[in-house]
């Protein structure tokens, strides 16, 4: 008789958190059904939700763990691999073994592998792809309200009156936010659009579209709050009560000319009024921001500036308010708050002497290093080892041809993935992994929703869990005590222990649809909808801080060389380095191949017909995409999805910010743009 | 025979004890499956514990398991009839017994005739309705309006108290709270709006028709008539089995649940009116910006395609290769709502499915409802009614089929005309 179960999980893709029914019928996903109850989505989804499982039935899954003898690789057994490891670990300086993670893991994942680096190879050399989408955002946030994190909850978003989507081409990134945009929106809600580029979301959702020149973002924002304050619309009481620093700000922006920022943002200043009025006049004014704003070199003073524009108004504190970044990956949160990163143990403890000695009696160990890891790319240039788990910096990375010299040199890459993915192909060992439907554990997504996955079906072959094989090399390395885990349960109720935002959460509770949003620090608590309710910010003091914020160019300007500005992005249909999606059938059939948006009077000058094949070419490197002839790109401006490794933006990519953020200015690069041939 | 009405209830006194209608519908899906009869049932069970508002279908082959499916969940409106046709391969292969709303015994029919369903294989169990709720706008509501916590709810009902129609639900204490229907769906709460303007509460398409109305409130019995030969020969096995004790209902009893009835349709042909009304008092002009803007939100994620119970080719004119709606585009070309219209209108059941997939809250069942009422007048022909009755897009008649030799004529000519 058939066997047929339904099976309650989240979908692996986006920040959102959306719930799905997966349809298990005889041991085999068979199918995706609405899960109608779940709070975030309500049984709707995009089409990356519709068809979230085709990757684990992909092309290329991988089975066995695989050694690279003589340029091609060979099956061997776990053990030989994991001793093989252990070896070169066990004869490794920590300071030269780097652990590059990713946000599509679950926490328990993530949990372990900083455990590991930390404890057994005592290093904090741990980074992954948040320092591609959001390093601006902590330290922009940090510094001006105290936590880096989305404040309201994205189902609250519909309670706001005015929302600001500023560099968020929600409708195709984010659609089942973009749905609470819409129901604001249906309410009466004014939504001013921030972008370059005419979207989907500005023909969709925007009253107010500020169509600024790339990379002018502070001094757009910068006019907005200067006549916020010079019409008197600044919430004086918030402002007196609740905030310091605002005189600096005040006589900063008494200072700038409004010609000049009209000039150097290119949008008028009507416009700019009028969308600063709808905003500080608004009951609840929600700003909804993602990587337009976060990816660019200036990505730190974009985001402050955000803040301020809260801090000014008073929007702060209640659902539907507040500067809210959007997280691109499954786990966005979660992948911050379980401390992989170089600078913060897990639940954002900063890493120090303080912070080691901290770690070290929780943990009963010793010799924890105190000072900050390498970064992302900082660890590609400079260790000699290094372990991937999920993360593919061959199609995300900047610059990607001088990535692949520097991983084609390394003592070891080990890469453990679901996939032979572009970095696995250059790696000395591959160890497969499971997918998020064939392992249990929890994700933490952009509104710090913490969320149960159920495990739905049986891994293929030797396909293990991501945090297993640490546990395996902890034991062969002698901290086998440290790491005596068997269940991502048993992880899970570590990590209650050592992260306090998260020590009301258990595996029970959040079997509930819609899991429980951080803070939860009890058993009973409820979990917090939206951060700052009892109006005091994470900063030392409680207020919040402005920040004075002086506009900068981008790091690579346009020349008569390189006469474009590009900026990279995702589309509707597929997801991040596309090693998902691309394996599912279904999406690969609607965009099979990147395609290089560019203006009509661009294309014209080139003498660029809609859909050609062309050449864009930066200082770096080159790619030939299609053309796409379209008004939605701005003239002077050129917009090239990040999903296709054959024809990826980070061949042209390059320039980053310096710290604290070490961000990739993805979204500005100088690049030119000829016919080209075949 | 067809036609025959029951009071029943369960025999078993347990299953009697916790049906809320005497059990009948319980014990005769317990008596299909251990006189075999059928080789499961396809039941609805809670998902977990005691939620209400999560429901989950459940192929049950023990017949000891078929009371974890008792109980109307009204806040869990799950698409029985797709998943038939897409994960039990039809019921092609197995006998099920489907306990189902009208909508659903309706959408079953009608994949029927499209041979995605072999109606022979499915012994529909039919469930009087009047109506569902979304889970999370039910919630909302509850706590809102009704100021209880969900968890709190045992039992939802909808029905006509002294003329005026009540959502009343009972708490775990045994306290009834009731509220005005029509006043709560004016705030947006209530039903869904498919639910609202359908006019079938009765499954009279289905085996059998079980329901509450005409029974003596307190009473712990369900009213069923029988509706085809199979229910005859399935209710008189159960009689004889004494899985169910039945009497027969009088005839005041008999007029009540009529009463009852015609004034759900009242009440359906009322909301239909109202919210329908905007839409057809609008030039035809206004009415197509109205839904372009629509169709404009729309994100291309097949959800109605998917959720439709009627849809079933397995090469699908809408997908990207097929070459009419080009892959990519958000949103897509008009071609992919009006195909879908095209393809199912005439078949549309009303189930309102697609609606609650729909992303872009697109309010689909109201466009379909429309074109349906149009069609149904014209062609004679009510969908999910009768399998024997054809749909009337998939179907020619004879003067049809000349006319359709006459085209290809035409067009074989070069369609230069004669």
């Amino acid at each position: 008789m058939t066997e047929l179960n339904y099976v309650p999980t989240i979908c692996p893709y986006c920040g959102t958190g959306c719930g799905i029914y997966l349809v298990v019928k005889d041991g085999e996903i068979v199918g995706v059904e609405p899960w109608k109850e779940h709070p975030v989505n309500e049984g709707k989804n995009c089409p990356k939700g519709k068809n979230a499982y085709g990757f684990v039935y992909g092309d290329g899954r991988l089975e066995k763990p695989l050694i690279k003898e003589n340029g091609s690789f060979r099956e061997a057994t776990w053990e030989d691999v994991l001793e093989i490891i252990a070896d070169k670990l066990k004869d490794a300086d920590g300071s030269s073994v780097g652990f590059i993670n990713s946000g599509r893991t679950t926490n328990e994942d993530l949990y372990v592998v900083q455990k590991f680096a930390r404890c057994v190879m005592k290093t904090n050399n741990l980074d992954n792809s948040s320092r591609f989408c959001h390093s601006t955002t902590v330290p922009a946030l940090l510094s001006t309200v105290g936590a880096g994190v989305m404040e309201t909850s994205t189902i609250s978003i519909g309670k706001a009156d005015c929302i600001i989507l500023a560099g968020v081409n929600i409708h195709e990134t984010y659609p089942m936010i973009a749905r609470r945009v819409r129901k604001a929106k249906d309410k009466g809600a004014t939504v001013v659009v921030i972008d370059p580029r005419e979207t989907v979301t500005v023909k969709n959702y925007a009253d107010i579209h500020l169509r600024l020149n790339p990379a002018t973002d502070v001094a757009l924002v910068n006019a907005l709050m200067k006549i916020i304050i010079e019409e008197g619309l600044d919430n004086k009481e918030f402002i007196e009560s609740k905030t310091s620093g605002f005189d600096a700000l005040k006589d900063y922006l008494a200072k700038q000319d409004m010609s000049e920022l009209e000039k150097i943002t290119g949008v008028s200043r009507d416009l700019i009024r009028e969308a600063a009025e709808a905003y500080a006049k608004a009951e609840t004014g929600c700003i909804i921001y993602n990587a337009g704003e976060a990816q660019h070199a200036e990505g730190v003073g974009n985001i402050q500036t955000l803040a301020d524009l809260t801090l000014l108004t008073g929007n702060q504190g209640r659902p539907g308010a507040g500067v809210n970044p959007l997280r691109g990956h499954i786990n966005g949160e979660g992948f911050g708050d379980m401390g992989p990163i170089p600078v913060f143990y897990p639940g954002f403890v900063p890493v120090s002497e303080e912070g080691a000695k901290k770690f070290e009696a929780l943990w009963g160990v010793e010799g924890l290093p105190p000072e900050k890891g390498m970064s992302y790319m900082d660890m590609i240039e400079k260790c000699s080892i290094l372990y991937m788990m999920g993360a593919n910096p061959m199609v995300s990375a900047p610059d990607i041809n001088r990535v692949r010299g520097l991983l084609e040199n390394k003592d070891l890459l080990v890469v453990q993935d679901m996939f032979m993915t572009e970095t696995a192909e250059l790696a000395d060992i591959v160890l497969p992994a499971q997918t998020w439907a064939e392992e249990e554990g929890t994700v933490t997504e952009t509104d710090r929703r913490v969320q149960f996955m159920n495990k739905a079906v049986e891994p293929p072959e030797e396909a293990k869990p991501d945090w297993m094989p640490f546990c395996e090399l902890a034991k062969l390395m002698g901290y086998g005590d440290k790491f005596d885990f068997n269940f991502g349960a048993e992880i899970f109720e570590e990590i209650r222990k050592v992260v306090p935002t998260y020590t009301g959460i258990t595996y029970e509770r959040l079997k509930q649809a819609g899991g429980i949003q951080w803070p939860c620090p009890s058993e009973d608590h409820p979990g917090t909808d939206t951060m700052f309710a009892d109006g005091k910010f994470k900063t030392p003091d409680g207020l919040g801080h402005f920040q004075v914020v002086e506009y900068k160019p981008p790091a690579e300007p346009v020349d008569d060389e390189y006469p474009l500005a590009l900026c990279t992005g995702r589309i509707l249909f597929h997801y991040h380095t596309g090693a998902m999606s691309r394996r599912t059938e279904k999406l690969n059939f609607e965009v099979p191949e990147a395609l290089v948006e560019i203006n009509p009077e661009d294309a014209k000058e080139k003498g660029i017909e809609d859909r050609a094949r062309v050449v864009v070419e930066s200082r770096r490197g080159e790619i030939r995409p299609i053309a796409k002839v379209t008004d939605d790109v701005p003239e002077g401006g050129v917009f090239v999805p990040w999903h296709f490794a054959e024809c990826t933006g980070n061949a042209l990519t390059g320039p980053s910010a310096g710290p604290p953020s070490k961000m990739p200015e993805y979204k500005y690069v100088a690049v030119k743009i000829e016919k080209g041939g075949e | 025979m067809k036609g025959d009405m029951y009071f029943a209830s369960a025999s078993d006194e347990e299953i009697l004890k916790r049906g809320e209608y005497g059990g009948a519908v319980t014990a005769l899906l317990k008596f299909a499956l251990e006189s075999k009869v059928v080789d499961a049932v396809l039941g609805v069970r809670k998902r977990s514990g005691n939620n209400r508002y999560d429901g989950v279908l459940d192929l049950i082959t023990d017949p000891e398991e078929v009371k974890e499916c008792a109980g109307s969940l009204h806040c869990a409106p799950v698409n029985i009839a797709r998943n038939i046709k897409e994960y039990l391969d039809g019921a092609k292969q197995m006998k099920i017994a489907v306990p189902c709303k009208p909508c659903d015994a309706r959408a079953i029919v009608e994949i029927a005739k499209r041979k995605q369903i072999d109606r022979d294989n499915v012994l529909l169990v039919g469930l009087n309705c009047t109506g569902t709720l979304s889970p999370v706008s039910a919630k909302e509501m509850l706590i809102s309006e009704y100021e209880v916590e969900p968890g709190d709810v045992v039992m939802e009902d909808i029905d006509e108290v002294d003329g005026t129609w009540k959502l009343t639900v009972t708490l775990s204490d045994g306290t009834k709270k009731e509220k005005d229907l029509e006043e709560l769906e004016q705030k947006g709460y209530g039903r869904r709006e498919n639910c609202r303007r359908c006019d079938v509460n009765i499954p009279r398409m289905a085996d059998i028709a079980c329901g509450k109305w005409g029974v003596k409130e307190g009473e712990k019995q369900s009213f069923i008539e029988v509706c085809s030969d199979t229910g005859t020969e399935f209710m008189d096995k159960a009689v004889e089995s004494d899985a169910i004790k039945v009497e027969k209902p009088g005839g005041d009893t008999i007029a009540e649940r009529k009463k009852k009835d015609e004034d759900a349709i009242e009440l359906a042909n009322k909301c239909k009116e109202e919210y329908l009304k905007e839409l057809r008092e609008m030039s035809l002009e206004d009415r197509l910006a109205y839904w372009m803007r629509y169709f404009d939100r729309c994100i291309k994620c097949f959800g109605c395609r998917d959720a439709c119970p009627i849809c079933y080719c397995k090469k699908c004119y809408l997908e990207p290769d097929r070459g009419y709606v080009p892959g990519g585009e958000v949103p897509p070309d008009r071609l992919f709502p009006f195909t879908r219209l095209a393809h199912v209108a005439d078949s549309c059941v009303n189930c309102g499915q697609c609606q609650d997939a729909c992303p872009a809250e697109i309010p689909l069942t109201r466009l379909y409802t429309m074109l349906n009422d149009e069609l149904s007048p014209m062609f004679e022909y009510v969908p999910g009614m009768d399998v024997e009755a054809v749909p009337p897009l998939i179907a020619a008649k004879e003067e049809e089929e000349t006319l359709i030799d006459d085209i290809n004529l035409f067009l074989a000519k070069g369609g230069e005309g004669e």
